[in-house]
């Protein structure tokens, strides 16, 4: 398993410093001056060669990219073009919002998704499944930020039981602090990621009903509330880790149409707006960070399974 | 010698006739004008007001921010604690606040070459007076740097100053390189440089000594360095004990970089309206959407901006406690066309083809349907309602090209176009004689254009394609694109005839939303050849001239020459000027009316009545 999990933590580095060329590759071959876009209409002769030569940006590309490298060595990401402050504070300060949001969603998804998944299938075409399906594909086509006004506008504007923002702290704790005004924005995100993980529960559920050993298990008498927790949620379960693993760098990423309504800056607004006024430093700190937990979150999914499925086994090749 | 406290008054008494009128005639059936009238309740002390901003974070503290950091809301966290000398913006008028401005006089001498200007016996926040040596700390700073300072523009101050001497603790002498009209300087520059206290800023770290550093070149260049570099710590913003020392109304109290901040009165602000609220609270929104919702759910928001889109939820608000109020904004909103781009400069270049384009813009019609009646009409370069009194009788009459599709046909047939309404019109006598299409278009050659605008709000979507619609009824055909603001402006760059062809000239026409005036809106670095914002290459002698005029002569009718012109000339395609639309509490005094240039960030008026 060491030896297993070393080679995968270098394939990661190979990964993420190729992610950071070709990102790097990309972001400057979008047309348009970078000093221009970042000083709008203040952009004189004068203030564009300064701001050049503050950023580097008359160097040759390879010498920008080796002297990012050399930061990024030093745990310097670079400073933000836009927002001026350094892009390792920047993400330092996001992230944290992004993991209570996102992540908070993604485990009431789950909570819901699990058990709904398994009655859906043990009640397979029967009244109750379909419209827990009609009711999920319902969720799942309708677009988040309408899904968040009808809640605002129901919660907020006319019951007044939910504020319409989530918290505006900076820090873990303050965020958890204000439970109440995270319910909208979790329960959003949720609910429109509800069909996802139900629906590969409902039918990975399915499959494992069919087999002999949950015959074996119920021949043998076993309660139907056991063989549902024992057999058939640990056996079923793991298409649905997988989807978890593959959600993790979206949790870093955030999700730019529920911080925009809900007025909670996160990755995703600060990922969008850099992409627009050709942040550099920000696109480049974002893209090797989500890169990471994307390695990460695969990382972690294979090793669940291991957990999960004694027969999983890491070992040479 | 002249006396600037004339000319201000002036223009203030001009500016309220306009306001007035501005109001009395704007709106539609929801009724917003520049605001109710006082609460008419007794005036309480303390109380805090909650403000929206709209995607805004200020990210540096100290005054003097360094050229390349370009985020405008700044001056909102820095101006309630340093205020500007020339304090623009006085109650409801678009106009210099003699009671809030930091001098009791300013005289101009020498042919209008020197300026003598008399602080007033005011004090810093620590008690110590405020005196003629905080300007000189100022300028020595800027002197030794000016490059790396936002506001500088090029041969402005102060690289336009040969001296400055301080003759005793009140008294601040400038002589200048050349003549300037003082309208100009005093609202336009002076309007734009803070005083700094010398006495606890004039160090280069944090632990070292106060000195006079700032008189050598290089003590200036170290102490304005230092500064800005504390400048830039937002963690410290509300601990650094330079930043405690403030000679405006308000002391910040909280901050953090996802743009909440707040103020408390500074308790020994020298000025006459001392704060009334205990707490000026503001707070940033991801977007319009958000802080409206915000506003319609009540309780959190005591002030916010009302996107035009939903001024139909003013009634809503107005029964939750709200009142509405409109402020029109000071700039000048334009399509530019790229008079060097390879394809179509040559018929850019031509007047008349620019006058057809704009006779067809229905721009009344643009301020109704796509601006709900919130616009300013777009009649030339100087906005009627922000700038009533700089406003020439030709631009108050609708200007120099009113909405006239026939007419803008005939133009076209009458130099050789086949006109093709629906289609696209082509030239059909190629030449230069009266008759003809003009120097440099081909025969066949197509009226047909890619107009690029600045993405994101409805309006201008709405704007643009009544623009598209309506050109096409002389066979104009505009191919809308729309980018992010960041986005289109990192697209194109100042092209000239010595430019031509750069990789930046590619565009034709683009539409970047507005450029915004100070007090006094003068045309430099837009219409004149070379100007930093004439990115189309607009080039005329007699324009540069006029502008020229405008900022150096003293000739009271310049300014109306200049305008006129300007509007008759089309460098760029004139367009209506949305205006904001503000929400504050009922309850709130002092908010209302809004003065185009600070309304809005002047809280030390404001009060609750009971």
């Amino acid at each position: 398993m060491t030896g297993y999990l070393l080679r995968r933590v270098g394939q990661a580095v190979v990964v993420v410093i190729g992610l950071l060329i070709v990102i790097f590759i990309m972001i400057h071959l979008v047309p348009g001056s970078i000093a221009r876009s970042v000083l709008g209409v203040r952009a004189t002769p004068g203030r564009i060669s300064l701001f050049n030569s503050t950023y580097g940006l008359n160097e040759p590309l390879y010498r920008q990219f080796l002297t990012y490298l050399g930061q990024l060595a030093h745990g310097n990401f670079g400073i933000s073009y836009q927002l001026q402050q350094p892009v390792s504070t920047l993400i330092a300060q996001r992230v944290p919002k992004d993991i209570v949001l996102v992540g908070l969603s993604t485990v009431l998804a789950l909570v819901i998704a699990l058990p709904m998944g398994i009655y859906q299938a043990v009640h397979r075409d029967r009244i109750g499944d379909h419209l827990l399906t009609g009711a999920s594909f319902t969720l799942y086509s309708m677009p988040d930020f309408f899904f968040a006004f009808l809640l605002i506008a129901a919660f907020s504007v006319q019951l007044h039981i939910f504020p319409p923002e989530a918290p505006s702290a900076s820090s873990l704790g303050g965020l958890l602090a204000d439970p109440r005004a995270l319910v909208l924005p979790v329960v959003t995100l949720a609910l429109v990621s509800l069909a996802s993980f139900s629906r590969y529960m409902r039918s990975s559920a399915i499959e494992v009903l069919a087999q002999d050993y949950i015959r074996v298990a119920r021949a043998k008498g076993l309660p139907r509330r056991l063989v549902l927790s024992r057999h058939v949620l640990r056996n079923s379960v793991l298409p649905v880790v997988t989807m978890v693993g593959l959600s993790f760098p979206s949790i870093i990423a955030g999700a730019v149409i529920a911080e925009e309504v809900f007025n909670y800056p996160g990755m995703g607004l600060l990922m969008y707006q850099a992409a627009t006024s050709h942040d550099i430093p920000i696109l480049l700190g974002c893209t090797l960070v989500i890169g990471v937990a994307t390695v990460v979150g695969s990382l972690a999914a294979d090793i669940a399974y291991a957990v999960i499925d004694p027969r999983v086994r890491y070992g040479r090749g | 010698m002249r006396t600037l406290r004339g000319l201000a008054a002036a223009v203030a008494a001009a500016a309220m006739a306009v306001t007035f009128a501005a109001c009395s005639g704007g709106g539609s059936s929801s009724g917003i004008g520049a605001g109710q009238g006082a609460p008419t309740g007794p005036k309480e002390k303390g109380g805090t007001v909650t403000m929206a901003w709209i995607a805004a974070a200020p990210n540096f503290i100290f005054p003097l921010a360094p050229a390349t950091n370009t985020d405008g809301y700044n001056v909102n966290l820095t101006q309630p604690m340093w205020p500007y000398l020339v304090y623009n913006g006085d109650g409801g008028q678009a106009a210099v606040n003699p009671q809030e401005s930091l001098y009791s006089s300013m005289t101009w001498s020498a042919g209008d070459k020197t300026i003598t200007i008399v602080l007033k016996p005011w004090k810093w926040s620590d008690g110590t007076p405020i005196t003629s040596r905080d300007f000189t700390f100022v300028y020595n700073m800027l002197k030794a740097d000016y490059q790396n300072w936002i506001n500088y523009l090029p041969g402005q101050f102060p690289a336009d100053v040969t001296s400055v001497s301080a003759p005793n603790s009140r008294t601040v002498v400038i002589n200048l390189d050349r003549s300037y009209n003082p309208d100009f300087y005093a609202e336009d520059v002076l309007g734009y440089v803070p005083l700094l206290p010398q006495h606890a800023w004039d160090k280069t770290s944090m632990t070292g000594k106060v000195g006079n550093y700032d008189e050598t070149t290089a003590g200036a260049k170290a102490v304005y360095a230092f500064l800005q570099k504390e400048g830039g710590d937002m963690s410290a913003f509300t601990t650094n004990p330079l930043w405690s020392v403030t000679d405006g109304p308000w002391k910040l109290a909280s901050f953090n970089s996802d743009g909440d901040y707040s103020y408390v009165p500074n308790p020994h602000y020298s000025g006459p309206d001392k704060p009334s609220l205990a707490k000026w609270v503001n707070t940033a929104y991801t977007t319009d959407t958000a802080e409206l919702d915000a506003l319609r759910a009540g309780g959190s928001l005591d002030v916010g901006t009302l996107p035009l889109n939903d001024v139909q939820q003013v009634g809503i608000l107005k029964s939750s406690g709200y009142s509405v109020a409109s402020q029109p904004l000071p700039g000048v909103a334009a399509i530019t066309p790229n008079f060097y781009n390879a394809q179509v400069g040559p018929i850019l270049r031509q007047l008349y083809v620019r006058q057809a384009m704009e006779e067809l813009i229905d721009r009344p019609q643009i301020v109704a349907k796509a601006y709900a009646g919130y616009a300013d009409p777009g009649n030339g370069p100087v906005p009627v309602q922000a700038f009533s009194h700089w406003a020439s009788p030709l631009e108050k009459s609708g200007g120099p090209y009113k909405y006239d599709p026939a007419r803008a046909v005939s133009l076209l047939k009458a130099h050789g176009w086949k006109v093709v309404p629906g289609g696209t019109s082509t030239c059909q006598s190629p030449g230069t004689g009266a008759a003809d299409c003009g120097a440099g278009i081909t025969a066949g050659q197509g009226l047909s254009f890619q107009l690029l605008y600045s993405s994101g709000t409805a309006a201008m979507d709405q704007q643009e394609a009544a623009i598209q619609s309506s050109e096409e009824q002389a066979g104009i055909r505009f191919a809308l694109k729309s980018e992010p603001f960041n986005t289109l402006v990192g697209q194109f760059g100042v092209c000239t005839a010595s430019s031509h062809p750069v990789s930046g000239c590619a565009w034709q026409l683009v539409d970047e939303g507005y450029i915004p005036y100070n007090l006094y809106p003068a045309g430099s670095s837009l219409f004149n050849t070379g100007g930093v914002n004439n990115n189309g290459g607009y080039s005329s002698p007699e324009e540069d001239n006029l502008v020229n005029a405008t900022e150096y002569g003293s000739s009271t009718q310049a300014f109306y020459q200049y305008e006129d012109y300007t509007a008759q000339q089309l460098p760029w395609l004139w367009l209506p000027l949305e205006s904001n639309v503000w929400v504050y509490k009922s309850n709130l005094g002092g908010f209302a009316p809004l003065n185009p240039i600070s309304g809005g960030l002047n809280p030390e008026v404001w009060y609750y009545a009971k």
